[in-house]
């Protein structure tokens, strides 16, 4: 059983994707082993107005809703996000949250970003925050957006401690500032299990239930975090943790239908 | 599957990396199934003197000595200095397989003539940081960082030299990279670097050929093993990657 709680959708303006739709998705995920996905559109990363990716999101993953939980995108430095998120919720079927902080123009502590943080919490939703999209090094020249710092997520979970977090894309978190009682998973995609071990560092100072499962499909190719687990020289009942249950607890415990 | 690692680097006195110890190569490398790794210590970000160089070499030579048949070691070379002939032959003689350069020069800049040339006398590859970033800021950073412009420029100086360009996955634009370097037929391509996109390597072996490809990490071991597990290639592609070509680099100079 696999979860992967960092999957996309959609176009990316700056480089071709492929097995970018949400039947290529599950066919890739058929094809690893991996049952369920959290997917996000990333067409919304970019749009001004990003509900119409959510509408799009929600349209594309409903043949595939046993396999896909959608996740909505919203900016709360735009108008009307407040009914965007009702409608994710109430009509669209969307489950959960995914913010660009760094493509959207602001930080987790805003006070707006704090009025939408706290909205998703009580409707029950998780968040996610991808540290990163693309690697900064072979960026666009009109991708101007900087990695989310580390700061930003220790200050988060401060003032949102009722929140339930995934952190996707993320390296070089310092685990002894990350509470061990805060509700959050870190996303290995970016962390290794050989050589450095900084999969088995934030084990050693969080315990082994802050981390998941996670490729950046379509963005990336999934078998250096399927090989991860693989190469993991940690008990199995840690790795099934990182595999699916943490992802399954967290996504159960906001009904997101894990 | 083996696999030669064609780009990885050792502790030493002037790098220190993050691991405790080199032991940790050789458990990531059993755990993932690589079979040898070519490695080096280079020195970034400043122009080193030819004692620090030959400190890194001794640190890469104990390494092969420690680990023998797993570690083979480039000789890390910052050209400009009269000795640096005498340094890659006394690398040479003690069982190095072939040159690093680092961004000190760019890889056609006139004072790198004299080890390419050595390099194809001694029929060994010579492995070179690079790259095409795509800030301003960054390029501040590495002036001097060849990308695969500068490979193409060297490569029609020297087409008989075996040049491998580092790091496709950790060089900034990789179909910049890849579109460039259609123009340079004698120049390998390594796949190394922490970027892992989707369809990277098979824009590499449809635009340069899989035979100009060779499997490396650069330290990402788990993503350096996975991108070529996952691309979609034929097994066969994958086994020339993975170590064939390399090994061809290899016997060029056993059979010399």
């Amino acid at each position: 059983m696999l979860i992967d709680v960092n999957t996309y959708i959609g176009h990316w303006p700056f480089r071709q994707l492929r097995h970018n739709t949400a039947e290529a998705l599950v066919r890739r995920m058929d094809d690893r082993g991996i049952g369920l996905a959290v997917v996000a559109s990333i067409d919304g990363i970019l749009y001004k107005n990003v509900h119409p990716a959510n509408e799009s999101l929600s349209t594309q993953v409903q043949p595939f809703r046993d396999r896909l939980i959608p996740f909505a995108t919203l900016n709360p430095t735009y108008p009307g996000w407040q009914e965007d998120l009702r409608r994710c919720a109430e009509e669209l079927g969307l489950s959960g949250l995914r913010l660009y902080p760094h493509y959207h123009g602001y930080r987790l502590g805003d006070p707006e970003a704090l009025d939408l943080i706290h909205a998703a919490t009580e409707l029950g939703w998780a968040i996610q925050v991808p540290m990163r999209v693309v690697d900064r090094r072979q960026r666009h020249k009109w991708d101007l957006a900087e990695d989310l710092a580390p700061e930003d997520i220790y200050t988060a979970l401060a003032q949102c401690p009722e929140t339930r977090w995934m952190w996707l894309n993320s390296l070089g978190l310092d685990g002894t500032r990350l509470p061990a009682e805060a509700q959050f998973l870190v996303e290995i995609s970016r962390m290794t299990a050989v050589l450095q071990r900084t999969i088995q560092a934030l084990i050693e100072t969080t315990g082994p239930g802050h981390l998941a499962f996670g490729t950046g499909m379509p963005f990336k190719v999934p078998e250096p975090a399927l090989l991860k687990l693989e190469v993991l020289d940690v008990p199995p009942n840690v790795v099934e943790r990182i595999a699916w249950r943490n992802a399954s607890e967290m996504l159960r415990a906001g009904n997101q239908g894990a | 599957m083996t696999k030669i690692d064609c780009h990885m680097h050792v502790k030493g006195h002037h790098q220190k990396w993050s691991w405790d110890d080199d032991d940790r190569i050789i458990e990531a490398a059993d755990r993932l199934g690589i079979d040898v790794l070519c490695a080096s210590i280079p020195i970034a970000y400043r122009m080193p003197t030819m004692d620090e160089v030959r400190e890194c070499n001794d640190d890469v030579l104990s390494a092969m000595r420690r680990y023998p048949g797993r570690i083979l070691g480039y000789c890390y070379i910052c050209p400009g200095y009269q000795a640096a002939i005498d340094e890659v032959s006394r690398c040479l003689d003690q069982g190095m397989i072939g040159i690093k350069l680092y961004h000190q020069y760019k890889i056609w800049d006139p004072a790198v003539h004299v080890i390419l040339e050595k390099a194809i006398a001694e029929q060994v590859p010579v492995l070179m940081h690079a790259g095409y970033l795509t800030t301003k800021e960054q390029w501040a950073r590495q002036p001097k960082m060849s990308h695969a412009g500068d490979f193409v420029q060297a490569a029609r100086l020297y087409p008989e030299a075996m040049l491998i360009e580092a790091h496709v996955g950790g060089g900034g634009d990789w179909e910049w990279t890849i579109k460039q370097l259609r123009d340079a037929p004698s120049v390998y391509l390594d796949t190394s670097g922490s970027v892992i996109d989707e369809g990277m390597i098979e824009m590499a072996a449809r635009e340069l050929g899989v035979e100009r490809l060779l499997f490396g990490t650069d330290m990402t071991m788990e993503g350096g093993v996975g991108k070529i597990l996952g691309a979609e290639l034929p097994a066969s592609d994958k086994e020339r990657v993975f170590w064939q070509n390399m090994q061809a680099i290899l016997d060029r100079r056993r059979a010399s």
